[in-house]
Order: C-alpha cells, then sequence, then structure tokens
C-alpha cells in the first residue's frame, strides 16, 4: 500500500484552478520529488493531503487512509513558509512543538541535545529564535520535522537557505532517513538535488501532471539518440553520426536513427582515438524540467 | 484533550510566570496597600496627643467614668481637669493643653459649653472630649440604653417584600457593582488582548501550518481561550482574595468597615452575567485575531467590541435614576452592555426575574455564537498571510482557504 496517494485531485480558488486532477503515490521508504515551477500547485495538492485544504474533487490517502488527528504524530511537515516562535527562547520554541507531536518533555529534550549538536546549534539553544541567522532557523525548522521520528516527512525546499556545507548535512541527513525506512515526499527547485536523491518524481505545471514516474525511466525517455565523447585529440568524421558538436570539453554527436551507440564505439576503438570518456547523452532533470514546461506552455495558451 | 491542555499551559505559562505580569498583579494591592497607609497616615497626622483641659462648672464631670479607648492609629488625647479657667488659661498659655472646655453650671439646661484655644484643636481631639462628655453625661442610664445612644442612630431602608435593604453599613451593595465591573473589565482587557495577541502570533510567526498538521484548530484555539481566559482569572481572583483580606483586615481599624458585608448574592449575579461576557469578549477577540494580520491592526478593531462595554458606566445616571427605565431593560438584553448594566440596576433596584433569565440567555448564547465564529474565523484565516479575511467570507464560505 502506498504512503501517500492523491487520486485526481482538483482545488480551484475562486477562478483559479491550482490543482487540476492531479494523481501520484509515494511509496513506502522513497524519497519521491514532487518538481513544477512557481505557482505550479506544488504546496496546494500538499496541502490538500494534509487536510489543511479540502479538495474539490477527488480524494487524497495518507498512511493508509484520509488525514486524521492521529496520524498528525506520524507526519512531519515542513512547510515552504518557514515558522517557529521568534521570541521564544529555541530550545523551549523546539521542545514545545515536539510535545504536540506526543513526546515527553524529557525525551524532547534527549533527542533536541542530539539534533542540536548535530546541526551545530548547541550554542545557540538559549537564543531567542529571532536572533538566530537564516540558516540557523532553517535548521531548526528541520529538527522540528524530525524530532519526533515520522513516518512520512513533507519537506518543501528544504535546501532553500543553506550554505553548501548545510546543504550536504540535510542531504546526508534524508538518505539516512529513507535507511531507517522513512518515506519522503520532496518539493524543490533544485532539480540536481532531485537528481541526487530522489528515486520517483511527479512534475506539476499550471496545476497539471506533465511528468511522472522514475528518474531513470524519464531520463531514458527524454534521452536523445546520442552520446558523449570525450578525447585529448580531434575526432574524425564517422559514419551513422549526424551531428557532432562541441560540449564544453567534450564532443556531443547525434546519432543517424539506424545507428546504435554500440556501432559509434566500435568504429572509435577500430581508429584508435583515445577516448577518455564515452557516455549516453542523458538530459539532465533541469533540462527536462525546461523543456516540458516550455512546451506545456503553447498548449495552455491555446487552451486557455 | 491532551494536546488543547498543553496549548493552553503554555499560553497561560509564558504570560503569569513573567515579571511584568507579577507586577501588575501586585499592582492592585500594592494600591490598596499604598491607599490604606495613606489614610493611616492622615489619620496620625490629624490626632494630637498634646492633652486637653477642662473646667466643670455643671457637676458632670465631677467623678468622671474613663474615656473611651482610642484605636490606633489615632492617638488618644489626656483629658485634664482643671478647678478655675486661671489654671487652665495658664496651662493653654504654657503650652501644656491645646485648650480647654468650659462647662458652665447652667449646661444641662443649655446644652452649651466653650472651647478655649490659641489654635483650634484638631477635630479628632474634639470628637474625644465629645465622646468623654457623652459617656458621662449618660453614666445614670441602663448600659444598654447608654450603649445605644453613643452608637447613634443607623437608618436602614427595606423594601416591601423584604428582599433587598440598605442601611450606611451596607455601602458595599451599592459599590461593588462598580468596583467588581472595573476589576472585571481590566481582566477582561488582560485576556482578551493577549488572545488577540496569542493567535496573530502564529500568523505572524508562520507557524500555523506547522501547528494544524499537529493539533487540530478546534483544539488549538480551545487550549488558547482556554489557557488566556485563565491568566484574566487568576488576575481577578488574586485581586479579590486581596480585597477580602483587605476588607478584613481594615475593618480592625476602620469604623466604617466593621458592619460591612460582603454582598455575596449580587456578587453572585454578577459571575452570572459576567462569565458568558468573559467567553464571549475573548472569543471575538481570537475571531479578530484569525481576520486580521497584525495585532495592531487587531486592536483598532477591537475599540469596537470593548466601547459598548463601558457605555454603561457613562449612562450611570440615567441607570440609578431610573434603573428599570426602557433604556436599562434594553441595555440589559443586548450582550455587550449587559453584564455592566444589570450589575449597575442590582445595585440599585430589583431587576424582574424575566429579565435576568433573558439577558443570561442571550450572553451564553452570543458567547456560544462568538466561539462557533472563532473558530470559523480561524480555520478560513489561519493561512492568510498579509491578507485580511473579510468577515462577510466568514459568514458565506463554506470550509477551505
Amino acid at each position: 500500500m502506498p504512503t501517500v496517494e492523491l487520486n485526481h485531485i482538483s482545488k480551484s480558488f475562486g477562478a483559479l484552478k491550482a490543482v487540476d486532477d492531479v494523481s501520484f503515490t509515494v511509496e513506502k521508504g522513497e524519497i519521491f520529488g514532487l518538481l513544477g515551477p512557481n505557482g505550479a500547485g506544488k504546496t496546494t495538492s500538499i496541502r490538500v493531503l494534509l487536510d489543511i485544504f479540502k479538495a474539490d474533487s477527488g480524494t487524497a490517502s495518507i498512511l493508509g487512509g484520509p488525514m486524521s488527528e492521529a496520524k498528525k504524530a506520524h507526519v512531519g511537515y515542513m512547510p515552504e513558509e518557514r515558522g517557529l516562535y521568534q521570541d521564544v527562547q529555541l530550545d523551549r520554541c523546539l521542545v514545545y512543538l515536539a510535545t504536540l507531536k506526543g513526546l515527553t518533555p524529557i525525551e524532547a529534550n534527549r533527542r533536541m541535545d542530539e539534533y542540536l549538536q548535530r546541526f551545530d546549534l548547541a550554542a545557540h539553544r538559549k537564543k531567542k529564535v529571532k536572533e538566530l541567522s537564516k540558516g540557523m532557523q532553517q535548521k531548526a525548522q528541520l529538527i522540528v520535522t524530525l524530532l519526533h521520528q515520522p513516518e512520512l516527512l513533507i519537506v518543501d525546499e528544504p535546501f532553500a537557505g543553506l550554505d553548501p556545507v548545510n546543504t550536504q548535512m540535510v542531504k546526508d541527513l534524508l538518505r539516512e532517513q529513507r535507511a531507517r525506512g522513512v518515506t519522503i515526499l520532496m518539493s524543490t527547485h533544485q532539480m540536481h538535488q532531485v537528481e541526487e536523491l530522489c528515486d520517483r518524481l511527479v512534475l506539476i505545471d499550471h496545476g497539471r501532471t506533465v511528468l511522472y514516474g522514475g528518474l531513470d525511466e524519464i531520463r531514458r525517455q527524454f534521452s536523445g539518440h546520442a552520446v558523449l565523447v570525450r578525447t585529448p585529440g580531434t575526432l574524425p568524421t564517422l559514419p551513422g553520426v549526424e551531428k557532432i558538436e562541441r560540449h564544453n570539453s567534450a564532443y556531443h554527436l547525434t546519432l543517424a536513427p539506424s545507428t546504435n551507440s554500440q556501432d559509434v564505439l566500435r568504429v572509435l576503438v577500430e581508429r584508435g582515438v583515445p577516448i577518455e570518456q564515452f557516455e549516453i547523452a542523458a538530459p539532465s532533470l533541469d533540462e527536462i524540467f525546461i523543456r516540458v514546461v516550455t512546451e506545456n506552455r503553447p498548449e495552455e495558451g491555446a487552451a486557455g | 484533550m491532551k494536546k488543547m491542555l498543553q496549548v493552553a499551559w503554555r499560553e497561560y505559562g509564558r504570560h503569569v510566570f513573567t515579571r511584568r505580569f507579577t507586577l501588575m498583579l501586585l499592582s492592585v494591592p500594592l494600591l490598596v496597600v499604598f491607599l490604606v497607609g495613606m489614610v493611616l497616615l492622615v489619620i496620625r497626622l490629624e490626632s494630637d496627643d498634646t492633652p486637653l483641659g477642662y473646667v466643670d462648672h455643671s457637676g458632670v464631670l465631677a467623678d468622671p467614668l474613663p474615656p473611651r479607648e482610642v484605636k490606633w492609629p489615632a492617638q488618644a488625647v489626656p483629658l485634664l481637669p482643671f478647678i478655675t479657667e486661671e489654671y487652665a488659661q495658664q496651662a493653654l498659655d504654657d503650652e501644656v493643653i491645646q485648650g480647654y472646655y468650659v462647662l458652665p453650671e447652667d449646661y444641662l439646661q443649655t446644652g452649651l459649653a466653650e472651647l478655649v484655644y490659641n489654635k483650634e484643636p484638631k477635630g479628632m481631639s474634639q470628637e474625644q472630649f465629645i465622646s468623654f462628655l457623652a459617656l458621662n453625661l449618660l453614666a445614670n442610664q441602663p448600659p444598654n440604653v447608654a450603649a445605644r445612644v453613643m452608637e447613634g442612630t443607623t437608618v436602614i431602608v427595606r423594601s416591601t417584600d423584604n428582599s433587598r435593604e440598605a442601611s450606611e453599613d451596607r455601602f458595599l451593595d451599592i459599590l461593588m457593582p462598580f468596583i467588581s465591573g472595573l476589576i472585571f473589565f481590566i481582566a477582561i482587557a488582560t485576556s482578551s488582548g493577549y488572545l488577540l495577541q496569542a493567535v496573530v502570533e502564529e500568523k505572524e510567526n508562520r507557524t500555523m501550518e506547522i501547528l494544524v498538521t499537529t493539533i487540530s484548530p478546534g483544539q488549538l484555539m480551545a487550549g488558547k481561550i482556554i489557557g488566556n481566559i485563565a491568566i484574566g482569572f487568576t488576575q481577578l481572583f488574586t485581586w479579590l482574595v486581596f480585597i477580602v483580606l483587605g476588607l478584613s483586615l481594615g475593618s480592625n481599624w476602620f469604623e466604617f468597615l466593621q458592619g460591612v458585608q460582603i454582598p455575596w448574592s449580587s456578587l453572585g449575579l454578577m459571575l452570572l452575567v459576567m462569565v458568558p461576557a468573559f467567553v464571549m469578549i475573548c472569543a471575538l477577540m481570537a475571531a479578530v485575531g484569525a481576520t486580521v494580520t497584525e495585532a495592531s491592526e487587531g486592536q483598532q478593531v477591537m475599540g469596537i467590541f470593548t466601547l459598548p462595554l463601558y457605555l454603561p458606566y457613562m449612562l450611570i445616571g440615567v441607570l440609578m435614576e431610573n434603573p428599570n427605565s426602557p433604556l436599562a431593560v434594553g441595555l440589559s438584553l443586548f450582550p455587550l452592555t449587559a453584564p455592566l448594566t444589570v450589575s449597575i440596576r442590582a445595585g440599585f433596584a430589583i431587576v424582574p426575574a424575566w429579565q435576568l433569565i433573558l439577558s443570561v440567555g442571550i450572553l451564553v448564547a452570543s458567547a456560544v455564537g462568538a466561539l462557533w465564529l472563532a473558530g470559523r474565523a480561524f480555520r478560513l484565516g489561519m493561512l492568510r498571510y498579509g491578507q485580511r479575511l473579510r468577515w462577510k467570507e466568514i459568514f458565506s464560505r463554506g470550509r477551505g482557504g
């Protein structure tokens, strides 16, 4: 049974259709990417899932059924709108929010100590939240989301405002959570983070699903009939190759429909071309994102 | 339920266990102590223990009974007999006495005595001599008659059905609605102010989404209302304890407090109207908090609700003159003016039972309605950051956001 399941969810605010027939599932123990440009309907989908908003139509299931009060203790949610009590001491703020999730104050304090150490915030525990830097507040927010050891983590832009060191730490943390069996639904703009972390993803644009599936499967689906070759020398003309373009320090070879990559590799070896790198030229997720979203726009215009 | 109590405890604790709140809590008793201290000081300064003399030609004070005991902080004035005016005058000139009375031979016929002084003796000194004289004039009377005369007259006004009475000693019956009303309103203002702040704060801090995925909006709101009302009650209870303590301790020193009885029946009536009013105002404040985006904006809207609360104070003359006028009845039935109007009227007249029942009924219904409104406004307004929720939306829209 999937941990999260959205079935044909639609939600409008007045004339604006924020989410239009969106469906996806998140399986237990995976990191799932919820992608989309600004205003695509990602946050609305999450809010519908968490029963903050009621959907106009469709059904949402979380941990095996609709959202309930009892399930709130098993979900960790880091919203896009970060929120902590600014005028309160960091430790008090964290413990209060953790005890609301059902932890005893002693347990909340114990776990908080560990996280504060790990996130390098221990020295700042007695400071008011407003006295912390944006990055520190971001880390504190993540602690709030994790303290009660949820089964499902929903994180909206978890890397926003973090420096590279902290970004790496959060990535490690998410991987560690996945290894513990925690299901993670991550909404982000940062495609390279998705490429690194996510098992599957859904791309929403203008409230509609435009891409959905496993990361490799999607990349394969968008990979052109091309290879990337890095060589210290120059490339000779090759049979079955329609176009050779310089691509940074490598060559991007567009193959003829009848040629496959193995044929090209064989010819290169036969001709004694020194090869430093040879790979199928799969597009980056960034490129896929831009391509899909741009392709989606004219249709929108025509439809709208 | 547990989460609701956690929210309530947090709301309570973060305001009550602060230096500011403790100071505010102690401000009233400290003020009472200060005022009592001032009164005691004035009494002390008003009394002068320099002896007063008297020359008795009438024989009334030939073998006098001792003067009555004088209670602290007033000072007993020694009363010295002189055989002749010359001796008394000499003592006055030597500043041994502050003045002397002369009772002529025909004093019992005329009732006229003369007081001779260089600087008029203070009122309390004169009172002590007059009391001493009265005691001796009554020396031959049976003790109970003498005691009765010394106590003076007490006028008691009683209603024809014996259900109410008023007397000099029962001035608290009239004062109570004013004092309690004032204390109640200070408590309401404290609670509702904190509550407004507590609701707006969740928006300002952007914590709403985290909270509603942790606790139900209903429990969150109920926790906030309970916690902040408890703050008001803490204030109210502490002040009432100090007032009752002040009254009972004060009655040892102040004669005017000695016959005072706490009017429990009118206090009970006040509780009956004030408690639902308290909940209603607090819930309205919470609803205001849910519709606005900043605390300062909420405080402006707050005035719309708090002004009518004090309206009966402004109309007190009219209400005293005719406590059962149509205006008084109307104000007793309108939820925002009812608490104070009913309390004031109860101090001066018998409020018909049907009006009391109707007024309390309307107040309870209004409190329930205000709670519903607060819950709804909260649900609709919780994710409106930087954008006001219109009242029209609360009444017209379904659930969503």
